[in-house]
């Protein structure tokens, strides 16, 4: 945690990526040529799996990519005598704007819809590459003049694998070390559960764009590097069977780590030099080895060695989370809260969905300190102001203040800043994270440019780093997960996603936190653990709370004072036991007969 | 001018109504089952490849390949589906578009291996003299192409409107829990609809066999067309799945005729591009909203 040493395991596909290249300096001319176009693929296995692995989405546009990169590289050599290393440089540039034109098309979908976005720019640039004969000789091709960097001709097997592998682990080394720190975690988030990614400032679009940028870079610049090597560039070799058979890359090797896409592209470029005497056969192989891999063995190879490993190695069982002593509930306390000002204010809110009013003239007060209960039968409308205060929905008229400042307008990321966090009813922790990781997402520090800053400083183990780690620990020991920090969330029951979501909430010190019906799904005694949690919490950090419940017991039990809803509006308000005795709550909760 | 502009619509519209079944078939199949096969042009592709079997290697009569090929497609689509997606079922969507990706390859290698050739042709159904209709010469196949395509396409919608089958879709499509509890098989509605889907396919080659020849490219031009017409439609609009093919296919033709033939290529692309800029819904986006 506080361990000062830099990330070494970031090291690990640079160094085997250099550890090939070195053994192929010792073969023949052919297997020289060979090893460097699977070093290449290794590259494009590793961009993918930063696109299709962390961030889900299916590309078939990595062959356009990947002859975007070479074309401009062999074009700006040729036609505007660049110096190689500087069309390195333009093939990045371009290939990074290509993927920014596939993610601002595509990403307003996932799933297929994405896929054929990608599809359709794929052929429509082969096309375009076909068509302008004039720039790009066609389907006939062009030739690539050998590169020169500072003056060496890079012309043999040999001086090609050397620049090669040189150039591929740098660039492997970058992206892993993005995908290893914040901006492969915030991607994984975003892709995994993008309700709970946005409510932590984590912007999915804005991650999944990113991805494309990043995966396209890495691959275009694998593009400039191939191009010399294969002397004639012609579109076909970047064709849509390509581009599928690269996408095989991370869903054979492996998609949730680096080492998958090293595997699947430097093995799967490899094989068929392997079966030369099956070659024809080798497209149906892989097309039947990617669907064997998806029905049998999701996740691809390096998910397999996990388990096989994790099986191998049993885990220490999971103790069970400690509960540390409760305070006694500061039931007498001064209702206020110190200072005695409110901290959140509901003034009139109003809701419509077309005809119905879902709330009505609501307004409801949460002092510093408090912790209030909203309640209500199903249908009252509660679920609506929650959001409204959460802001993943718009008023149409009301005033929502906190501290003074007006929340209307603000987006749920900018609420965190102003230390607001919330819960969700059906848990929302991200699965494929270790919950340490999960907390250090609520700490809200998530733009994009910043996660991929922040993986360089997770790489060196700078302070913020560790900063965030400390944070995160702390809160997890709070909430009695100390000891299951590098597990991954998706591993815990679903008592401990709640506890690891309310870690998630409290750890950037907010002031409020809005919780979504904190005990569904809970059994009695895990509701019981949780309500002293939060007592606890609450009596500690001195963090206000508003709890949406269906569950009257247990908000009576937690909260010292209650709002109840019906039909969208506020029907009364006070000290629990006063409430639900009332006679309006009565008639709301058992009809008409209760009351008379 | 008016009649090289008649030419030029006729052939789009040509092309159009093949565009509008392939659609069709992408609809019928992601309406029941919310996703988008991609394997559906390898199954065209099929469709094609056995139409040329059966006419040139076999010379049996063409109405064989009608008669024979679109069954035989949809059981071939049904079984994949029965082997390859049902195991899926509780995957993602991620995961299921893969497998149909390289269900797709799968099948396209599966042709290339038996036919190593790049173009296999297949001759035309007629052999009379053309029409000429105010000028504009109209050949029998292009005649019976569009009437084909259109009626094939107007009695599925038939099929989808009314009658168990569609109906059994529409209610996976809408709620597949309440579609199960109401006693609709998943297995079998899926199973159906990849049938259907399938059949699609197959008589979209047919049809196409003859116009373009058979070959590897087929496969993917069928599913980018289909798919830009889908989405044009609103993608689960069968009645847009026409408008849209039909569209693609005319604005195809006309900017091959008066731009130049690289863009006809690109027309797709621009298509795709306004639709999803400024109707992500498609021109005919079913009636989703609720009505309180």
């Amino acid at each position: 945690m506080s361990d000062r040493r830099p990330d070494l395991a970031a090291l690990g596909p640079a160094l085997l990526i250099i550890l090939c290249a070195a053994v192929g300096l010792r073969l023949d001319s052919y297997p020289q040529y060979v090893i460097a176009v699977a070093i290449i693929s290794m590259l494009v296995g590793t961009a993918l799996v930063v696109l299709v692995g962390l961030a889900r989405c299916i590309t078939l546009a990595s062959g356009s990519i990947m002859a975007i990169g070479a074309y401009v590289s062999t074009l700006a050599v040729a036609q505007l005598r660049v110096p190689y290393l500087g069309t390195l440089a333009l093939a990045i540039l371009a290939g990074g704007a290509g993927g920014w034109v596939i993610a601002f098309l595509g990403t307003r979908f996932r799933g297929h819809n994405l896929a054929m976005v990608t599809l359709v720019f794929q052929s429509v640039s082969i096309i375009l590459i076909r068509e302008s004969r004039w720039l790009t000789g066609g389907a006939e091709g062009i030739h690539v003049p050998a590169p020169e960097i500072f003056g060496l001709a890079i012309a043999t097997d040999r001086a090609f694998l050397i620049m090669i592998g040189i150039a591929v682990a740098v660039m492997t080394l970058i992206v892993t070390i993005l995908v290893r720190g914040p901006f492969g975690k915030n991607l994984q988030a975003a892709s995994g559960n993008e309700i709970a990614a946005e409510a932590f400032g984590v912007s999915v679009r804005g991650y999944l764009t990113a991805a494309f940028v990043v995966s396209s870079i890495a691959i275009a610049f694998a593009g400039a590097l191939l191009a010399p090597r294969v002397r004639i560039l012609d579109p076909d070799s970047f064709g849509v069977l390509e581009s599928i058979f690269m996408l095989a890359y991370p869903i054979v090797g492996g998609m949730h780590a680096v080492w998958g896409g090293l595997i699947g592209g430097g093995g799967l470029r490899i094989l068929p030099e392997l079966l030369r005497p099956v070659a024809d056969y080798q497209e149906l192989f892989f097309a039947t080895l990617v669907i064997f891999v998806v029905m049998f063995f999701p996740g691809g190879l390096t998910e397999l060695i996990r388990r096989v490993v994790a099986s191998k190695v049993k885990p220490t069982p999971p103790a069970l989370a400690p509960v540390p002593a409760v305070p006694a509930a500061p039931t007498d306390r001064d209702e206020t809260g110190p200072g005695g000002h409110e901290l959140l204010l509901v003034e009139s809110v109003d809701k419509h969905f077309d005809a119905l009013h879902a709330v009505n003239d609501a307004s409801l007060r949460v002092p510093a300190r408090a912790i209030h209960g909203l309640i209500g039968p199903n249908g009252a409308g509660k679920t609506s102001l929650f959001n409204i205060l959460s802001g993943f929905l718009a008023a149409d008229a009301g005033r929502v203040t906190f501290a003074g400042t007006s929340l209307l307008e603000l987006r749920p990321r900018d609420r965190i800043r102003l230390g607001i966090t919330r819960t969700f009813q059906n848990v929302a922790v991200f699965g494929q994270l270790s919950c340490l990781d999960n907390v250090i997402i609520g700490l809200g520090r998530n733009a994009v440019l910043h996660a991929m800053g922040a993986s360089f400083d997770h790489f060196a183990r700078g302070a913020a780093t560790r900063g965030a780690q400390r944070a995160a620990l702390a809160a997890l020991e709070s909430v009695g997960l100390a000891a299951q920090a590098y597990s991954r969330a998706g591993s815990l029951s679903l008592g401990d996603q709640r506890r690891l979501e309310l870690a998630r909430a409290i750890v950037y010190h907010p002031r409020l936190i809005l919780l979504d019906e904190p005990v569904s799904g809970l059994a009695e005694s895990e509701t019981e653990d949780l309500r002293e949690l939060l007592l606890r919490i609450n009596a500690e950090r001195g963090i206000a709370m508003l709890v949406v419940e269906h569950n009257i017991p247990f908000v009576s039990r937690l909260c010292r004072s209650l709002s109840v809803m019906g039909g969208g509006r506020i029907v009364a308000e006070g000290k629990p036991a006063d409430v639900i005795s009332l006679p309006v709550v009565q008639q709301l909760y058992f009809g008409e007969q209760a009351t008379s | 001018m008016l009649t090289e502009l008649g030419f030029v619509v006729l052939a789009g519209i040509k092309f159009g109504a093949l565009y509008a079944l392939a659609a069709l078939g992408l609809v019928v199949v992601h309406k029941a089952t919310k996703t988008v096969n991609f394997a559906h042009g390898a199954f065209a592709m099929l469709g094609a490849f056995a139409s040329f079997l059966i006419v040139v290697n076999w010379h049996w009569p063409y109405w064989a390949a009608y008669l024979l090929i679109p069954w035989a497609i949809g059981l071939i689509a049904a079984a994949m589906e029965s082997v390859i997606l049902r195991p899926l079922r509780q995957a993602d969507m991620f995961t299921v578009v893969i497998a149909t990706v390289f269900l797709g390859i799968a099948i396209s290698e599966g042709f290339r291996l038996t036919y190593n050739t790049e173009l296999l042709a297949v001759p035309s159904l007629f052999a009379g003299p053309p029409f000429i209709v105010a000028g504009v010469l109209i050949t029998r196949d292009t005649l019976w192409v569009i009437a084909g395509a259109l009626a094939a396409a107007l009695a599925c919608i038939a099929l989808f409107s009314y009658g168990r089958f569609g109906r059994g879709m529409r209610a996976m499509a809408a709620n597949i829990r309440g579609a199960q509890l109401c006693g609709y098989s998943i297995d079998r509605v899926y199973m159906l609809a990849w049938f259907l889907g399938g059949g699609l396919a197959g008589l979209t080659g047919v049809l196409i066999a003859p116009v373009t020849g058979v070959s590897i490219d087929l496969s993917i031009a069928i599913i980018t067309a289909g798919f830009v017409a889908g989405v044009i439609g609103g993608f689960d609009s069968p009645k847009g799945a026409i408008v849209g093919g039909l569209l693609l296919g005319i604005a195809e033709s006309v900017s091959a005729a008066y731009v130049s033939s690289a863009m006809k290529n690109c027309v797709s692309f621009l298509l795709l591009f306004l639709v999803l800029m400024w109707r992500p819904q498609g021109m005919f986006p079913e009636r989703s909203g609720r009505s309180v």
